[in-house]
């Protein structure tokens, strides 16, 4: 029942901002495709920082636990913070993706 | 035809928001010439927004925790033994390491065995999970004597082995293993393979979530399960 109510709540509010995106503010229904298409790469990013970052802590944390006598538990990846720092760099990164190259880089080419 | 309409009709002409050099350059960003890596991150970002979909909006978690959990084998046992689970500094036991608790607690109540060992260590300056544990079993008409406390072990696989010393004096052969039914599957062979004949009895047989973010936590909790059997898998612990 939450998850009906959700999920039409979430549809509605699509559906009205599609209304407002293409009446109200002009913008070409044509590029919708292509806007989820940028969406899901931010996205695809995301989860590609996300996959290292805990690979990554899962790594050091195995490392120090097999050169140290210290015990660090492998359960600090199992935060949520992970997710929110891994979308920050994987929309920073794919922002600056998006920006043309360098010209000094593109000349030198 | 209405804005909708054409919309689909757009979408509908192939997967474009997969490539679609053409609309990316409509939109003044990524380039124009099917940028290396741009197709891997959305194919990617496509199986994340249909994986996040799938889970809040559908039972698959439960499905999934259906088929993965060991069942319970309550029987007459040597010994009832509650793995650790997470407790704050402050001294609170995790929802998770309450249910375990209560568990084990509801076991012994039953008769199903005459000693109760509760694990757990402890957060920096604050008590430990297992005192915690043994304080509430005492409260709940646990008799002391019969209460058994293993504050060292850091993980499964030593759980297993400082429970095995625990309980060799003791001459345990038989216990009843408490945890969630996702992290049985791992330390279930986990205590076998340390002599102990294995009655699981998981803490969250009845647990369903029909909403989605309990969805969204169960699926967690399945994929570092599942995660963490792999790890021991290939270390060859189990």
């Amino acid at each position: 029942m939450e998850a009906t109510f959700i999920a039409a709540l979430a549809g509605l509010t699509s559906i009205g901002a599609y209304y407002f995106g293409a009446r109200t503010l002009g913008l070409s229904t044509a590029g919708l495709g292509a806007a989820i298409g940028k969406m899901l790469g931010s996205v695809g990013m995301i989860l590609i920082f996300l996959a290292v970052n805990l690979a990554t802590a899962v790594t050091v944390v195995l490392a120090v636990r097999g050169l140290t006598d210290a015990f660090v538990s492998a359960y600090v990846v199992d935060d949520a913070v992970w997710l929110g720092l891994s979308l920050i760099q994987g929309l920073a990164f794919q922002w600056w993706r998006g920006l043309p190259a360098n010209p000094s880089a593109e000349s030198a080419g | 035809m209405s804005l909708l309409g054409r919309s689909l009709l757009v979408r509908s002409a192939g997967p474009d928001f997969l490539v679609s050099p053409a609309s990316r350059q409509k939109l003044g960003g990524m380039g124009t010439s099917g940028r290396r890596g741009d197709r891997v991150c959305r194919l990617i970002g496509l199986v994340g927004v249909v994986a996040f979909l799938a889970t809040a909006f559908s039972p698959l978690a439960n499905r999934l925790n259906q088929w993965a959990a060991v069942p319970p084998e309550l029987a007459p046992s040597d010994a009832i033994v509650v793995l650790g689970a997470w407790i704050s500094p402050s001294g609170m036991l995790s929802l998770e390491s309450l249910r375990r608790t209560n568990h084990g607690i509801e076991l012994f109540r039953r008769g199903l065995a005459p000693t109760l060992v509760l694990l757990g260590g402890a957060r920096p300056g604050g008590p430990t999970e297992a005192d915690v544990r043994a304080e509430q079993a005492r409260l709940h008409g646990v008799p002391a004597d019969a209460i058994l406390t293993e504050i060292r072990a850091h993980t499964t696989r030593e759980e297993a082995t400082r429970v095995k010393a625990l309980l060799q004096s003791k001459g345990a052969r038989t216990i009843l293993l408490v945890t969630n039914g996702g992290h049985l599957a791992r330390a279930r062979p986990l205590f076998e393979r340390a002599g102990f004949a294995v009655h699981p009895a998981p803490s969250d047989t009845f647990v369903r979530s029909d909403s989605p973010e309990p969805r969204l936590d169960l699926m967690r909790l399945l994929v570092k399960e599942f995660l963490g059997w792999l790890y021991y898998r290939v270390a060859g612990y189990i």
